[in-house]
């Protein structure tokens, strides 16, 4: 007896079954499936764009790094660049001070030089007057004595050759 | 004190109901086939009136019969009991068997087929309403909150469905499991439902029916034929790789191998839901054994009986709960593993 099919239950069953499995298929299983596939696709999506972003992150740290790493050499270079300018101003500073010290020594030489001359012609000039007003005094006081007057005459003739002025 | 008796009996865990009083001895072997076999009426319960007499609450079903004279017939039965249904079949040209199934009379030779919507059926469209209102309810909810992480029944049934689809379609229907998915869900879920529901009180164990795990396997089998690769009919019909006196030896082997499949499908289910409704109606029916058994009422043999009885109940019970779901999953597992076979393409 509870071996023996009913064909009745057997129709039943089949009928039953496939309307509900049309049903379900068309209003539960298909926009459960869907939507399953389309979180499962999000979720991969979001990991892959996730991935992308620190991918991304990751090159612009990187970019950064570089960007930072070449300021700092230009940094150097131009703090090199500037130490040498600087260095460079100093020495043509240096010398030009220089040279323009010596011109300054060289002018004062020339000044002093001129200086020197003007002052040896205006001591020549003066001794040559002292000598002439000595000389004068000299010659109103020894004219008396000719020989000695001659000599002197000469001695001076003499050391006014030697030395004109 | 009689009251009392009939609480103590309706406390067990399946309701038994039975009108046994007025017949001498008890046989039980009756009751147990009255509660396995399916049913015209939805038989709830008996209260009790003492003398022998009952009020029955009960569901009548009406009858759909097709009979090669007259047609498809629709009508009730309004008998109180089973002689009087059985004189009214009678009168309308039927034989009514113990079960209450409408036969064709024993000296008739037209052509009678019982097509009413038993408890059975009823049941069965008790689960589809059950899968329909669960399923549509979580399908909405997936499309409202599309990206949230599931929430209350949503994610329980979630890594069901999940289950079924990685570990029953996927591996065995490849490319083409989504196209099978529903169906699969839908048989997996409606066997698992209908085998829990039949375990609950006033409910009919629907998959202990070998007609309904029948027509369950029959639509495996047309799915299956249906989706059969050109590799799959050239096994059958002309074996590869043999001599050709064992191709013509393979042919029927082959054949049967078809028949066995479905047919291993619906015995399978059938005799597994039966074997553990068997033991839980064997051991909760001890008690009514013990009780009236000898034909005497043995109230104190009954009462004994009743701890060891209930303890061995509750731990069958456990297993057919586990039992319910893994007969729904290799139901499933095996109509996905047969189409996957079927549409297999063979490289030689």
């Amino acid at each position: 007896m509870l071996l023996k099919p009913e064909l009745g239950l057997f129709f039943w069953t089949t009928v039953i079954f496939l309307t509900f499995f049309f049903l379900l298929a068309k209003f539960a299983w298909r926009p459960i499936l869907n939507a399953l596939q389309k979180r499962e696709e999000n979720i991969a999506n979001a990991l892959k764009a996730a991935e992308d972003a620190k991918a991304e992150a990751q090159r612009l740290k990187q970019e950064n790094e570089q960007l930072l790493q070449q300021a700092r050499k230009e940094r150097e270079r131009i703090l090199k660049e500037a130490q040498e300018a600087k260095k460079q101003i100093l020495q043509q500073a240096k010398e030009e001070a220089q040279k323009e010290a010596q011109q300054i020594r060289q002018q004062a030489l020339q000044e002093i030089e001129a200086q020197k001359n003007a002052a040896i012609a205006q001591l020549h000039n003066e001794a040559a007057q002292l000598a002439l007003a000595i000389a004068e005094k000299l010659i109103q006081q020894r004219l008396q004595d000719d020989k000695e007057q001659q000599a002197l005459a000469q001695r001076l003739l003499a050391q006014l050759k030697q030395n004109p002025n | 004190m009689e009251s009392i008796k009939y609480l103590l009996l309706s406390l067990s865990f399946v309701s038994i109901g039975f009108s046994a009083t007025e017949k001498k001895g008890f046989d039980f072997g009756h009751l147990l086939f009255h509660h396995l076999i399916d049913t015209h009426d939805w038989h709830i319960t008996d209260i009790p009136l003492g003398n022998g007499k009952k009020i029955s609450i009960a569901i009548h079903l009406p009858y759909i019969v097709y009979d090669s004279e007259h047609g498809l017939r629709f009508f009730f039965l309004h008998g109180h009991n089973h002689e009087e249904k059985a004189k009214e079949a009678q009168k309308m040209g039927y034989h009514l068997d113990e079960y209450g199934h409408i036969r064709a009379l024993p000296n008739s030779n037209k052509t009678v087929i019982d097509f009413s919507l038993t408890k059975s059926s009823l049941q069965m469209i008790l689960v589809g309403l059950l899968m329909l209102w669960l399923f549509t309810t979580i399908a909405r909810r997936y499309e409202r909150n599309p990206n949230s992480p599931p929430k209350g029944i949503q994610s329980f049934f979630e890594p069901i469905i999940l289950f079924i689809k990685e570990e029953i379609a996927e591996p065995y229907l490849g490319n083409k499991a989504n196209a099978f998915l529903p169906y699969l869900l839908t048989l997996g879920f409606f066997i698992w439902f209908a085998n829990l529901l039949g375990l609950t009180p006033f409910n009919f164990n629907i998959t202990g029916s070998i007609s309904v795990t029948a027509a369950l396997a029959v639509l495996t089998f047309i799915l299956t034929q249906w989706n059969g690769s050109k590799d799959y009919w050239h096994h059958i019909f002309w074996f590869p790789g043999v001599p050709l006196l064992v191709k013509f030896i393979m042919i029927p082997v082959e054949i049967l191998g078809v028949f066995t499949k479905p047919f291993a499908l619906a015995v399978r289910l059938f005799a597994n839901i039966t074997a553990g409704h068997c033991m839980v109606l064997g051991l909760v029916g001890l008690i009514f054994v013990m009780y009236l058994g000898k034909g005497t009422e043995n109230f104190a043999g009954a009462v004994a009986i009743m701890p060891l009885s209930i303890l061995f109940t509750l731990v069958i019970y456990s297993i057919e709960i586990i039992v319910a779901a893994v007969q729904a999953y290799i139901f499933a597992l095996l109509t996905a593993v047969f189409i996957g076979m079927a549409m297999e393409e063979h490289h030689h």
